[in-house]
């Protein structure tokens, strides 16, 4: 950083940290809202599992509601339609479907690694914005017990 | 003389809030668009990676319609090209804006340096 922290006012390091607060705050979210589509994308791998030709042709509940279920076979266990995005559906096999979920978990984890760094950066430097303000405090501190000291006895 | 530019001044102010308004507006539809490209990107990337093989549905309300691979890839691509266009022109708005907003604030501080004087007139009168 070009500017040094011990010549900023206390208001304007309350402003950094204010600031740097709020920009620490957005990168948490974000990582926390990429690790939950990353757990959604991992359950659903996990679940492609399922399709394997040993559980052709078996039965299974189909929920209609969240509490009404109705019996099915287990038809196709070869392909799953997979939502890509901005409404468009893809019929794939299951070899595909895994792929596609790799290929998803992986982009997130990298999202996530860029995130990250810049995270623990502002967490740095808001500790350090908070130290040096904590100096800057206990200076004024004393500079007014001195200047207390000083008075009564000048009276 | 003091009340005048008071008027003035209060008036350039509102006008100003209304321009910052107007900015942080532009500025948020200008994120969302960033999204969408964003989006629309992975989507085509997608898209790019699918063969012959595969049958490609588009969501039209609570159905799903089978549409052709290259007819999808065409959609998406004319979005994307649209969606471009749509930052580029929000960019230049916004470049705009800002230079805008830069003039006005110097008014500003022109007319508070006018009002002040004005002010310190009328006390010094008294």
């Amino acid at each position: 950083m070009a500017v040094n922290l011990t010549d900023l006012s206390l208001p304007q390091l309350e402003g950094l940290k204010t600031q740097l607060d709020q920009e620490i705050e957005f990168l948490t979210s974000s990582i926390g809202q990429l690790k939950v589509v990353q757990t959604k994308y991992v359950e659903a791998k996990d679940s492609m599992n399922v399709l394997n030709k040993n559980n052709k042709g078996k039965e299974l509940l189909v929920p209609l509601t969240s509490s009404m279920y109705v019996p099915g076979t287990l038809n196709d266990v070869e392909h799953v339609l997979v939502d890509v995005g901005t409404g468009y559906y893809v019929e794939k096999n299951v070899g595909e479907t895994k792929a596609f979920f790799k290929r998803k978990i992986d982009f997130l984890t990298k999202q996530i690694e860029k995130i990250q760094p810049a995270l623990q950066e502002k967490h740095a430097m808001k500790q350090a914005v908070i130290e040096v303000m904590n100096v800057k405090i206990q200076q004024l501190q004393q500079s007014q017990q001195a200047s207390q000291m000083v008075g009564p006895t000048k009276a | 003389m003091a009340e005048a530019i008071q008027k003035k001044l209060k008036a350039e102010v509102e006008k100003y809030t209304q321009m910052q308004k107007d900015v942080s507006k532009s500025m948020s539809a200008r994120q969302k668009l960033e999204t969408q490209l964003t989006e629309n990107n992975i989507v085509k990337e997608e898209l790019d990676l699918l063969g012959s093989t595969n049958t490609v549905y588009k969501l039209i309300g609570p159905v799903l319609v089978k549409q052709d691979l290259d007819e999808a890839k065409a959609t998406v691509t004319k979005r994307l090209e649209y969606i471009n266009g749509e930052i580029q022109r929000y960019e230049t708005v916004l470049k705009d804006m800002e230079k805008k907003s830069e003039q006005h604030r110097e008014v500003l501080s022109s007319l508070q340096q006018e009002f002040q004087r004005a002010q310190g007139l009328a006390v010094g009168k008294v």
